[in-house]
């Protein structure tokens, strides 16, 4: 690893924990990933970026099986969580998304109380054992999502009610609440001032002690500043995969060169 | 790479950058041209105007630093835009050096023309000083070209500035020993020698920041000294 930020630790101990492989994607007739071969690893922050419909986000989609979703998508090739295909059909997708948890875009907290939009996925997954147990498990992602001291006194206010980039801390806290492995950020804060954004990339660099992080981002420097591993999507490929510090510095192929440079959209 | 960035103002801020670096090429090349020539022909004119021109090569670099700044704070640049500006930082620094060296020859073409001249001193001196400003020359050409095999070849062309000096060395200390008169111009014939030696050094490193702004990273391998001064200079 050529990172020589001080602030930041290697990726020494960092494990594979995703891999895929040969993974395409159709929407109908189009193809929309081409081939996917990646890695990801544990405790490290992984960044996807690339213009608009280049594929980074239906690859993320895919990771907690969104695409089940959308009607028209198909995917083939093998993605493996701890070595385990998830698109095994006997792997239960709701199951999936508790181990591997979703932030969006826009904030999207519930229109219920902070206390009950972070209790929510604990209590559908029955992973508490009485009020006690539950009580602690909100505190803790709250503490997790840097957003407890800011909200301990209102919990029952309604999360709708908090600032945006509270607001989208507290999705973070809900998303941690069933205790996931893996974090999908798609986009987080492309809704956020620059004040709300620190304070969401400050709590990305704290989450990868615990988590695999997997950001897709427009912003080149926001992937630079969070992530250890940058994978560049171009026209439904992956293009360029590395350490991030060599990525931005000296890039391998010249499409990334041409994108984060700022030379083609 | 050669594609235009989308934003063309950012290709702008980049090519004055480096037109600047060139500009400031130009004038140490001279500088050093002129200073070893004043020394050859003993014109106290034309070294007092080496030394007046020196100011104007320390502004462009300053215009440059200030130019860089702007670059990083307000471009972000990246990737081989990131290694352009670094490079032309550093390239920079190492032609403010380079002219400082020539107004220091200036300098001491001053006292030396009063002194009593030493056989084919300046000549060896100003042939020195030719070779040394080539290799500036196309370490610059090479940055422009991005063209690593003419770096290359500028890295290696050091080793013959080394040796050149170290036959200087060797010229004076025998003039010095035949002759005890000799000891005050040779000494500062011996500084200038090395100061021309050192733009050699620089030059190199001009050519080293090509290789890097080209392929991202530094030549590693060491090149070989050749020092048979006995002094360890």
């Amino acid at each position: 690893m050529d990172d020589m930020r001080t602030t930041a630790p290697g990726l020494q101990a960092a494990t594979l924990k995703i891999a895929a492989r040969g993974v395409q994607v159709h929407y109908g007739a189009t193809h929309a990933l081409k081939d996917v071969n990646v890695d990801i690893l544990d405790r490290a922050v992984t960044a996807f970026i690339g213009p608009s419909g280049c594929g980074k986000s239906t690859f993320l989609r895919c990771l907690n099986r969104m695409n089940d979703t959308v009607a028209s998508a198909r995917v083939s090739g093998q993605i493996l969580l701890d070595g385990e295909d998830i698109y095994d059909p006997r792997v239960d997708p709701v199951q999936l998304r508790a181990r591997v948890g979703m932030v969006f875009q826009k904030p999207n907290p519930f229109p219920k109380s902070i206390y009950d939009n972070v209790a929510y996925g604990p209590k559908i997954h029955g992973l508490a054992r009485g009020r006690a147990d539950l009580d602690a498990i909100v505190e803790a992602s709250l503490r997790k999502a840097a957003l407890w001291t800011e909200v301990k006194d209102r919990l029952d206010a309604p999360g709708t009610g908090l600032s945006g980039g509270q607001q989208q801390r507290l999705c973070i806290a809900r998303a941690i609440a069933t205790g996931p492995e893996v974090l999908l950020m798609d986009e987080p804060c492309s809704a956020l001032d620059p004040i709300a954004t620190a304070q969401v990339e400050e709590l990305i660099d704290e989450l990868r002690a615990g988590f695999s992080v997997v950001i897709v981002t427009h912003s080149m420097q926001q992937a630079a500043r969070v992530s250890q591993k940058t994978a560049f999507f171009h026209l439904g490929s992956l293009v360029e995969y590395g350490d991030t510090a060599n990525v931005f510095t000296n890039p391998v192929d010249p499409r990334t060169e041409a994108y984060i440079t700022g030379r083609i959209g | 790479m050669n594609t235009a960035h989308i934003v063309s103002s950012f290709d702008r801020d980049l090519e004055t950058a480096q037109a600047l670096v060139m500009r400031m090429g130009g004038l140490v090349e001279v500088a050093l041209l002129d200073a070893a020539e004043a020394l050859d022909t003993r014109d106290e004119d034309l070294a007092a105007r080496v030394r007046a021109g020196d100011a104007a090569i320390d502004a462009l670099e300053d215009q440059i630093n200030t130019q860089c700044a702007l670059l990083l704070a307000l471009r972000g640049p990246t990737a081989g835009d990131l290694r352009t500006v670094l490079t032309v930082m550093k390239i920079a620094a190492a032609l403010e050096r380079a002219g400082d060296y020539a107004k220091n020859l200036a300098k001491r073409t001053a006292i030396l023309s009063r002194m009593t001249p030493v056989a084919g001193a300046s000549g060896s001196i100003r042939r020195l000083a030719k070779a040394v400003v080539q290799m500036l020359t196309d370490a610059l050409d090479a940055y422009i070209r991005r063209d690593v095999k003419l770096a290359e070849d500028v890295r290696a062309r050091d080793r013959e500035i080394d040796q050149m000096y170290n036959s200087i060395f060797r010229e004076f200390l025998t003039h010095m020993m035949e002759d005890p008169r000799n000891i005050g111009p040779c000494m500062h014939l011996h500084f200038i020698a090395k100061n021309i030696e050192r733009v050699g050094d620089h030059a190199t490193s001009v050519a080293e920041q090509v290789i890097y702004l080209v392929t991202g990273a530094l030549p590693g391998d060491e090149r070989p000294k050749v020092d048979s001064t006995g002094t360890g200079t």
